[in-house]
């Protein structure tokens, strides 16, 4: 590219800088589930106050579980319970990826 | 554009019953999950069997794409056009989530492009108001140190647009992004107005780019904090002392204290990713023997060993 191109400067969402019908538009599910999840505790809201917040990560398990739901026609806990795992093997492959290593360099 | 035989992406007969494409999804989605798949290329694979599903899981749009595939120019192979106005008196609502990567011929009959011909019908018989665009997710894959000093990124982005005629063009934009520095494991980054552009004068959408690291053998995130391996020479965990070590943060020099163990962890406050609050620096510390090559270094061990009578290892454990 000899041209150079706009750089597009991106706002960093900080804590608690989703509202309900963000969550759920970037989800593709209606507001009512987003409700319901966090009275099921399988959705974690930030912050204080009246209106239910969210942040980053949260949104990042809504659409995975959303989506296990929709694909299996899971129960949301159950399909919680997928995401559970599936945060825990991610964290634990990490390690062992540090872990491996030093085993490698000695 | 060629035809896609849905019925042969799930495996199943054209006369399958609904509950028989919904076990056919189901196993192909469990087997190219694209978090828990070791296939190769199980994500673009899972892309095409959500698009099969997507047409024969709903009535409507299966009854519309069966109509389609009894036409003899359907299996000509080769280019296929849809006949002109061949989805009128079809309704389809557009739902679901739109970062999947759908084909042409998705687009085309069932897509945005679709969406865009209902709007505009719609618009001239004056129905529908000004739509949103819809929102892009993409994931941007970071290193570690990027979240150090800040990055730039291209995307490339994928969006259909109809021509004059009414055929799908498709087109691939690339953003120049800026990534700030502090970012971490699962935020996002929101580029306003830069989705899908919006029908009939609505705004267009946003594109949300989710932070993910690369795995990188050498050091680890976990929210703010940095975890980093530190090995130590048998006599520096022994003895303690200073150490200078390579982290993301640049080289540090660290007091070791004495008699540190494997398992230990030393942490360096605020040296890890740079957000506000800063994280820290875990240097998780372990122990390297070397293995004795010339007869002084053989000599040393033996002493060693001999100035530790009745130490058994077996009972001490690890010493720390």
């Amino acid at each position: 590219m000899t041209m150079r191109e706009t750089i597009h400067e991106g706002e960093v969402l900080g804590e608690a800088a989703l509202s309900m019908e963000d969550v759920a538009r970037l989800c593709g599910v209606q507001v009512a589930w987003v409700h319901e999840h966090v009275l099921a505790g399988v959705l974690r809201t930030a912050g204080q106050g009246g209106e239910w917040r969210f942040d980053s990560a949260t949104l990042v398990r809504a659409r995975r579980v959303a989506r296990l739901e929709s694909d299996f026609a899971a129960d949301p806990q159950l399909a919680a319970l997928a995401a559970d795992l599936m945060e825990e093997v991610a964290r634990l492959r990490r390690r062992l990826l540090m872990l491996e290593d030093g085993e490698a360099g000695h | 554009m060629d035809f896609k035989d849905y019925y042969q992406v799930l495996g199943v007969a054209p006369d399958a019953t609904e509950d028989d494409i919904r076990k056919a999804y189901r196993q192909l989605a469990r087997k190219y999950h694209p978090d828990v798949s070791k296939e190769p290329g199980a994500a673009a694979r899972m892309a095409e069997v959500n698009e099969a599903n997507t047409v024969l899981s709903d009535p409507e749009k299966r009854a519309a794409y069966d109509q389609l595939a009894s036409q003899p120019q359907a299996h000509a192979g080769g280019g296929f056009q849809p006949p002109p106005n061949w989805d009128a008196g079809w309704e389809f609502s557009g739902e679901g989530v739109s970062e999947e990567a759908y084909s042409d011929f998705f687009e085309q009959l069932f897509g945005r492009a679709a969406r865009h011909r209902a709007g505009g019908a719609r618009a001239a018989q004056g129905r529908a108001g000004p739509l949103r665009g819809e929102d892009h997710y993409a994931r941007v894959e970071l290193d570690l140190l990027d979240a150090y000093r800040g990055a730039e990124r291209t995307i490339a982005l994928q969006s259909g647009r109809l021509d004059e005629q009414g055929h799908l063009r498709r087109e691939e934009r690339h953003l120049q992004v800026r990534i700030p520095k502090g970012v971490r494991e699962g935020q996002h980054i929101r580029l306003a107005g830069q989705g899908n552009p919006g029908l009939n004068g609505g705004p267009a959408g946003d594109l949300l780019l989710e932070v993910v690291f690369r795995p990188d053998p050498r050091w680890r995130a976990e929210g703010r904090d940095v975890y980093q391996r530190m090995p130590l020479a048998a006599w520096e965990a022994a003895l303690g002392g200073p150490a200078e070590v390579a982290t993301p943060a640049g080289t540090v020099e660290v007091q070791v204290p004495a008699r540190s163990g494997a398992g230990r962890k030393l942490r360096l406050k605020g040296r890890g990713i740079p957000s506000s609050p800063p994280g820290d620096l875990y240097l998780e510390l372990e122990v390297v023997v070397p293995p004795p090559i010339t007869d002084a270094q053989r000599a040393a061990y033996e002493a060693l060993r001999d100035s530790y009578p009745g130490f058994d290892v077996r009972r001490a454990g690890s010493g720390a």
